[in-house]
């Protein structure tokens, strides 16, 4: 799990009168579940946008594979699943995923099992507007999880959902990034950050402030010898905003 | 995936939330009864013009199903053009950016082009069922016994189309750019708008403003109720529709940045204003009326043909003087398509022409040609054809033997179709629409 698919080098993002995004880098490895944390207004949503090539950005490179990648060729690379959103709400759920399934050639069997997985098959006849947010949460879910590219970048992937819901969906992309596929989560849930991803980008005020395991983390906010749940992310998040 | 295999799973979304769209099902109930309406109106009035009271036909040369029915009956159809269908195309687009659908939609494996054109088909898709009420109205037409000619009805019917295309290209266009639904209908009515506003300055007015005004959507749709297809008018209006795609495709990218999207934006203006001032002038056209009158006879235009020469028109008449219509009409546009080096100017200062009358040169219609300068008053077709062929020294024609036009009166009552597209139209709409919203589940 030691290379490096995708890095970011230097982007900056400006909102007038404000940089929403300064100088920020890192690298995602292949296989790994990459956790984007921070504050809300962080810059993590405006992150995400500017690397899936929605967003322009300023200044800064973004390489697939050590080679520069232009907004209109990053969707190859590159699939990003925004949060709180109601996409089609006059189509059902078995469109939905239909429709996913044809455009990405994805395996009839991927959908099923996918819905099957995050518990969609009472719900295939529903119109999506008439969704609750968690079941709109693990339709957006499946549809990602429907997309090819190498990396797919999930926002809030949790939120909406129950407990028992996250634990369920913490285990599903644990065993899709199993399968080779690169997972970036961005998660205002501290405790469900640690207990996902392997590595975590802490964001504030758009700029990095950290980048590593929780351990890494924790040595660079100087907390001392202590081990999780000792000193938790939360700890290490304050100490470094 | 290729292309070819893209496109259908895209044109199958883009038809379902058109399918799913109240817009389009409101403007398909709105659709029956504007048509119907046209229709009876239109049936009532040939049939009366027909000598339906017990008289004689009043002119039956006058009475073509093109102007009597056609033109009235698909008339409708502008209107629903001009208020209901750009709130249809706007909403394709514009409801997609306002739930973030359109961020899945721009990391499809499909270029903006390609979205645009999904959307573009699922819009002519549409729109030829919405053509059905008008085509029911042709069939009943038939079935009172009405004529029909086939060339001047297809040309209305291009007509048509290439404004729906044009309506949809600024209304896709206008929601591309606009942040809102409402925003973009404010601009697609502004745009209406302003094309009334330059057909309205532009009368009786030579120039780039006249040629501007010529391709406004209700002047380019007049010629075609004419029965005129001018090559010119077709290649302009697809270019322009053709633009309103293309913008809606840069302004689509959300990820370029705005100075990249200006640019591109400035280069497609060029573009497409060069290739619109070349199509419009281009001269081609071809009458398919069925009583030709936009063309002179078979003989005075092979006489006036000889005319190589550049001839220049000079008229003193206001732009709403109805005699500068009648000349229009039956002159300018005659002559327009026969002469290739036609300049025409128009020197009248007023619109009206009520306060030109001190003047003692209002009402000339002056011709040069080949430095010899005549004047006339005159706007009747044979005067003026005979003063033609003295300026140009052509000896004319023996009197044409081409059959007169006779007309085809009709003195039918509109029987059924208030019941058909006041009652059955709405109830069939309303039924399907609901049968769509269950089987989309």
């Amino acid at each position: 799990m030691s290379e490096v698919i995708f890095t970011v080098e230097g982007v900056s993002k400006h909102y007038p009168p404000r940089w929403a995004l300064q100088d920020v880098s890192f690298s995602v490895q292949r296989g790994e579940v990459f956790g984007l944390i921070g504050p809300n207004g962080a810059g993590k949503t405006t992150l995400f946008e500017c690397l899936a090539g929605l967003s322009p950005i300023e200044g800064g490179v973004i390489r697939l594979h050590q080679q520069p990648v232009t907004p209109a060729r990053r969707k190859e690379a590159l699939f990003y699943m925004p949060d709180g959103f109601t996409p089609w709400a006059a189509q059902t759920v078995k469109w939905a995923l239909s429709f996913f399934e044809k455009l990405y050639r994805s395996s009839k069997d991927g959908a099923v099992e996918l819905a099957s997985d995050l518990k969609l098959n009472g719900l295939l006849d529903s119109r999506i507007g008439s969704l609750s947010k968690g079941e709109r949460k693990r339709l957006l879910l499946a549809l990602g999880m429907l997309t090819p590219q190498p990396l797919l970048m999930l926002d809030e992937p949790f939120d909406g959902l129950d407990y028992r819901q996250t634990r369920e969906v913490m285990d599903l992309l644990r065993r899709h990034a199993a399968r080779g596929r690169t997972l970036m989560l961005s998660i205002h849930q501290l405790v469900d950050a640690a207990r996902v991803c392997d590595r975590l980008l802490l964001l504030s005020d758009g700029r990095v402030v950290g980048e590593g395991t929780v351990g890494e983390l924790r040595a660079k906010a100087n907390l001392g010898g202590a081990t999780l749940p000792e000193v938790s992310l939360e700890e290490i998040f304050l100490a470094l905003t | 995936m290729r292309l070819l295999s893209r496109l259908p799973i895209l044109f199958s979304k883009e038809w379902r939330e058109l399918m799913a769209s109240r817009a389009f099902w409101l403007m398909l109930l709105a659709v029956g009864p504007l048509v119907g309406h046209g229709f009876v109106n239109a049936v009532d009035l040939y049939a009366e013009a027909s000598g339906i009271g017990g008289g004689p036909a009043a002119l039956a040369q006058g009475l073509t199903p093109l102007d009597g029915i056609l033109a009235p009956t698909f008339g409708s159809y502008d209107l629903a053009l001009t208020l209901l269908f750009p709130f249809v195309a706007i909403r394709l687009i514009a409801s997609e950016k306002e739930s973030g659908a359109l961020k899945l939609m721009l990391q499809f494996p499909s270029s903006p082009g390609e979205l645009v054109a999904a959307k573009v088909v699922s819009l002519i898709m549409g729109w030829l069922i919405v053509w059905l009420p008008g085509l029911i109205a042709v069939a009943m037409w038939r079935a009172y016994g009405g004529h029909l000619y086939a060339p001047e009805t297809l040309n209305l019917l291009l007509g048509h189309c290439l404004r729906m295309l044009l309506g949809g290209g600024v209304a896709l266009a206008a929601a591309a750019i606009a942040e809102s639904a409402a925003s973009a209908a404010i601009v697609t009515l502004g745009f209406t708008i302003g094309t009334w506003a330059l057909d309205f300055i532009a009368a009786g007015r030579g120039g780039w403003l006249a040629v501007l005004a010529a391709n406004t959507p209700t002047a380019a749709l007049r010629y075609f109720e004419q029965g005129l297809l001018r090559l010119n008018t077709v290649i302009v209006m697809l270019i322009l529709a053709l633009a309103g795609f293309a913008l809606a495709a840069i302004w689509l990218q959300t990820g370029h940045r705005l100075r990249s999207r200006l640019f591109r934006t400035l280069a497609l203006l060029i573009f497409t204003t060069v290739v619109a001032w070349f199509g419009s002038l281009t001269r081609a056209s071809w009458d398919m009326s069925e009583n030709r009158r936009n063309s002179f006879s078979k003989t005075d235009e092979a006489a006036l043909r000889q005319i190589r020469e550049p001839m220049r028109i000079t008229i003193n008449l206001a732009a709403e003087d109805p005699r500068l219509t009648d000349y229009e009409r039956g002159i300018l546009n005659k002559l327009r398509r026969i002469l290739p080096r036609l300049e025409i100017f128009y020197v009248a200062q007023s619109r009206t022409g009520l306060f030109e009358g001190q003047e003692a040169i209002y009402g000339e219609i002056w011709y040069e040609l080949g430095g010899r300068k005549v004047m006339n008053r005159s706007t009747t077709e044979p005067i003026i054809i005979e003063q033609l062929y003295q300026l140009a020294g052509i000896t004319a024609p023996a009197n044409s033997d081409e059959p007169v036009f006779s007309g085809y009166p009709l003195a039918a009552h509109p029987r059924g179709a208030r019941l058909i597209f006041y009652a059955l139209w709405p109830m069939i709409v309303i039924f399907i629409w609901r049968l769509a919203r269950h089987f989309r589940r």
